[in-house]
């Protein structure tokens, strides 16, 4: 009876979950290739024989390895040097350099754009120094993308390589230099091949990352298209077909990304995952001038990473119109602080994509748990095919989500499971569970093969029903791997441009939406102040997973 | 006091006992839900337009005050995206208003059935060639591009006087526009100069050609009118293509932006407003559309947003003066409107697989 009620189950949650992910896909595929109705490979022939959209395939590509190389080059040094030397205000400084990673795509670009660009602080600044009478750069095409990239998604390589070198056995290095190795001779031939798995997860990562990447080409690419920007221009130039076909494309991209990312799933080596040996002691650094340099060198990098952050806050208190030519803004107050609480109006976009993070969020925790605990219980095939479905929406690149949502959801068929939710209030925090999905599911499926069954077992035996095993058992016991996916969840959800720009109504009109929009709208103050406020509740959501960890 | 303090210690103990967190975020969420389902029970009544804060928000508050029980909420984008928002909600209309735009995107939207038919009284006011055939929408004001220079920078006379100037060697690097795929202004311009290569060689070759060389004159394409205007304040560029109502609001904010007309003609567009088909409050929506074409709320937009009337019977001595000024030095240009929205589309397409950012 237990056992069958099990694999109903676990087959209702494959359902929801292929309804969910897959499906979606599936009718966006089916319709580029004209059906219902007659099929037809035109779009896809029209797509082949086009050079542009060539192109932008070509683009996304070698943008997406380009910001793997510069992620990199500033991540893995950057690891090594906060986890292998010791030097004052490490801890601090080490939770700082993550901090990109909090910021919202949009609200990045924007700021970058504000601190880079033509007219920011620091090309005016530059210009002014050098009295040079144009600006020393323009912050535009892949040069502008790639600078974005390599700042945002250095911090993958950053983490894992830390993570990874605490799991290296110190007695490995001891032994190669017993053997009369050096320290630079230890470093490549003994630390970089261990960090490999972490290195190549990370690289996966941000290979995807970019490859998904929306924001960055959208407002630096001009005429440089990427695969994502291709899609919303077709789309807004009504060609929906070609939209489509562009979509299918770049998920299958995206789908060989995937496929070598579960490949090369760090962890795998006898070394790094064997008996757990002592961690390697850090170098502390001991001759005073080298202790100032090191630390001067840290907190510079430091203000660096922070630059962006600085700038929305400083342009949230410049009142509209009165910074023109100056390389500092003359006037300072607050004044778009000030004209966002006086119109409840312009509260809202806060307030929807703080109740649809939530909701997306919540609902992301439960469907996510529930699959992780019938993946890892039942094992198997569907435990993997569960465990697949999870990731799935982790590799789609978001445009490629809110198009076939919006091209599933579009059609009246109850029968086949299609219901008209565009226009609707509940498109986008759909689409933000989805793509929440994989946070959650995959924090709740380590968190659970770490748990000892025997505790669940103990429970049972003491006349736990399952409900009450779940919520005094296995949640307390989850809560810091629920919490650290659902924290990057609400993250995620809360700052998401990507979708909302397609799946927007004026009920659920998010914040990124309403910064964009600002923007159209002159008020480049009110959308800083917008950006500082979704800058701040992230960083608010990071700090509680991290309390939570070290908890 | 010590009731509040056991209160207080109940409670924390509770949230300890109920996995706090869940609980604060759950409460919060459920205050947050309630504070967005506050409707003040008005009628929402929601357009989709272009036209930005400054008319919209004029527009809102005189029909509120008028009709008290009507909510007037707006969403502005680029007059594309409008295009493009209600084509993509059309099984689930939101918007009720579709409030302007180009007449070629609006044709657009008539073919693919978009748009609900309704006369508003003020129809009969319309010269023929702003009035769709089969009513589904009306030009409501017109709009005009012009040559716009950075007036600091450039005199009157040294700026660009006609669209061939911006060819010029001068200007190489110096002219930003505003992206023209998602902008109803930038497609007329390109329209324009493509229709009249049609008309002047039987095809576009020339008009393309034409277009090439102004790309790369270019220096970028700003994303959105508000970058194109700080770039253009900040003297990243000195020369762009826009619309005379956004001039004229910069002028009056003291921004040193200036204009002129093209001598060899301008194409006036007929910004035009339609009933959404299925728009949920179709009934203040005609009212709506009645009212904002009123002789009183063209008036309106005339002085305190500079808009031109496209209605003929309005007498020009009540116009303001920035309105019978540019009346007077505005020279329309000829254009094949049919043409422009039956391509439009496909030339922009052309445009920016073939064209952009090629120089």
């Amino acid at each position: 009876m237990s056992r069958r009620r099990q694999a109903l189950g676990g087959m209702s949650l494959v359902l929801v979950l292929v309804w969910l992910v897959g499906y979606p896909l599936l009718i966006t595929l089916l319709e580029a290739l004209g059906i219902p109705g007659a099929f037809s490979l035109a779009p896809f022939l029209e797509f082949a024989g086009r050079a542009d959209e060539w192109r932008a395939l070509w683009h996304s590509l070698w943008i997406s390895a380009a910001s793997v190389v510069l992620a990199g080059l500033v991540g893995v040094p950057l690891g090594l040097v906060f986890e292998g030397v010791d030097f004052p205000g490490r801890r601090t400084l080490g939770a700082l350099v993550a901090l990109p990673v909090a910021l919202p795509p949009l609200v990045g670009v924007i700021a970058f754009l504000f601190l880079y660009g033509e007219s920011g602080f620091v090309s005016r600044g530059v210009q002014a120094a050098l009295s040079l009478e144009k600006a020393p750069w323009q912050l535009s095409g892949p040069g502008a993308i790639l600078l974005v990239h390599a700042y945002s998604m250095y911090v993958y390589f950053y983490l894992f390589t830390r993570a990874a070198l605490v799991r290296i056995d110190a007695s490995i290095l001891e032994a190669a230099a017993s053997l009369g190795a050096g320290r630079r001779r230890r470093l490549w031939r003994v630390t970089l091949p261990l960090l490999g798995p972490a290195l190549v997860g990370a690289a996966l990562l941000t290979f995807m990352t970019s490859l998904a990447s929306f924001s960055a080409p959208y407002i630096f690419g001009g005429g440089f298209r990427v695969m994502t920007t291709q899609i919303v221009a077709s789309k807004l130039n009504g060609e929906i077909a070609m939209a489509q076909v562009e979509s299918v494309t770049l998920a299958l991209l995206a789908f060989l990304g995937l496929w070598a990312m579960r490949r090369a799933e760090p962890g795998h080596t006898a070394v790094v995952g064997g008996v757990r040996g002592v961690a390697p002691i850090r170098r502390q650094l001991r001759r005073p001038l080298v202790r100032v340099g090191a630390t001067a060198l840290g907190w510079g990098l430091a203000i660096f990473l922070l630059l962006p952050h600085l700038t929305l806050l400083v342009i949230s208190f410049v009142p509209p119109g009165t910074w023109t030519t100056e390389a500092i803004p003359p006037v300072l107050d607050g004044s778009n602080y000030r004209s966002l609480a006086s119109a409840p109006e312009r509260l809202r976009p806060v307030l929807n994509s703080l109740w649809m993070a939530s909701v997306a969020t919540l609902g992301a925790i439960v469907l996510g748990l529930s699959a992780a605990r019938s993946a890892v219980k039942r094992g198997g095939r569907m435990g993997g095919l569960l465990e697949t479905l999870l990731s799935v929406p982790w590799a789609l690149p978001g445009t490629v989500f809110a198009i076939a949502l919006a091209t599933t959801f579009s059609v009246n068929r109850p029968e086949l499971g299609r219901f008209v939710l565009v226009g609707t209030p509940w498109i986008l925090p759909m689409a933000y569970l989805v793509r929440s999905l994989p946070l959650t599911g995959r924090s709740s499926l380590a968190g659970l093969r770490q748990l000892d069954p025997s505790l669940e077992e103990a429970a049972a035996s003491l006349g736990a029903g399952r409900l009450r095993r779940v919520w005094r058992v296995i949640l307390p016991l989850l809560r810091p791997a629920i919490l650290a996916g659902a924290s990057l969840a609400f993250i995620t959800a809360l700052g998401d441009f990507v979708t909302s720009i397609v799946l927007y109504t004026y009920d659920t009109r998010p914040i990124s939406i309403e910064i964009l929009s600002s923007l159209r709208l002159q008020d480049t103050g009110v959308a800083a102040v917008y950006g500082v406020l979704l800058m701040v509740v992230s960083a608010m959501a990071f700090l509680l997973w991290g309390r939570e960890r070290r908890a | 006091m010590r009731i509040a303090n056991r209160l207080r210690r109940l409670v924390v103990r509770r949230l300890e006992e109920t996995h706090g967190m869940g609980v604060l975020w759950a409460s919060s969420w459920l205050l947050v839900m309630v504070l967005v389902g506050c409707g003040d029970g008005r009628t929402p009544l929601v357009l989709y337009s272009p036209h930005g804060r400054d008319l919209l928000e004029l527009m809102e508050r005189t029909y509120e005050e008028q009709w008290p029980d009507i909510d007037v909420r707006w969403l502005d984008m680029g007059s594309q995206e409008v295009y493009d928002r209600i084509r993509s909600e059309a099984v689930n209309p939101q918007a009720d208003v579709w409030f302007g735009g180009p007449d070629t995107i609006f044709s657009r939207g008539a073919e693919e059935g978009l748009l609900e038919p309704f006369v508003p009284s003020w129809a009969d006011s319309l010269p023929p060639a702003s009035r769709h055939p089969d009513e589904l929408y009306h030009g409501l004001y017109e709009a005009v591009p012009v040559l716009v220079y950075n007036s600091d920078a450039l005199t009157r006379e040294e700026a660009p006087r006609d669209w061939e100037d911006l060819l010029d060697e001068r200007w190489k690097g110096e002219i930003i526009i505003r992206d023209p795929l998602a902008s109803g202004t930038m497609r007329t311009a390109f329209g324009m100069v493509l229709s009249r290569s049609v008309s002047e060689t039987g095809d576009t070759a020339a008009g393309f050609e034409w277009l090439a060389r102004l790309d790369r004159q270019t220096k970028d394409y700003a994303v959105n009118p508000a970058l194109l205007f700080e770039k253009l304040i900040r003297q990243e560029g000195l020369v762009s293509i826009w619309e005379l109502t956004d001039m004229l609001f910069l002028q009056q904010r003291g921004v040193p932006l200036d204009y002129n007309f093209p001598t060899s003609g301008t194409p006036i567009i007929s910004d035009s407003i339609g009933l959404v088909r299925g728009s949920p409050h179709p009934q203040e929506a005609r009212a709506f559309i009645d009212w904002v074409g009123s002789r009183q709320a063209l008036l309106l937009a005339a002085q305190e947003a500079f808009r031109l009337p496209a209605r003929v019977d309005l007498p020009r001595e009540e116009l303001p003066e920035w309105a019978q000024e540019a009346l007077d030095q505005i020279v329309p240009a000829t254009v094949d409107w049919k043409l422009i929205a039956a391509e439009s589309n496909a030339w922009m397409s052309r445009w920016d697989r073939e064209i952009r950012g090629r120089g």
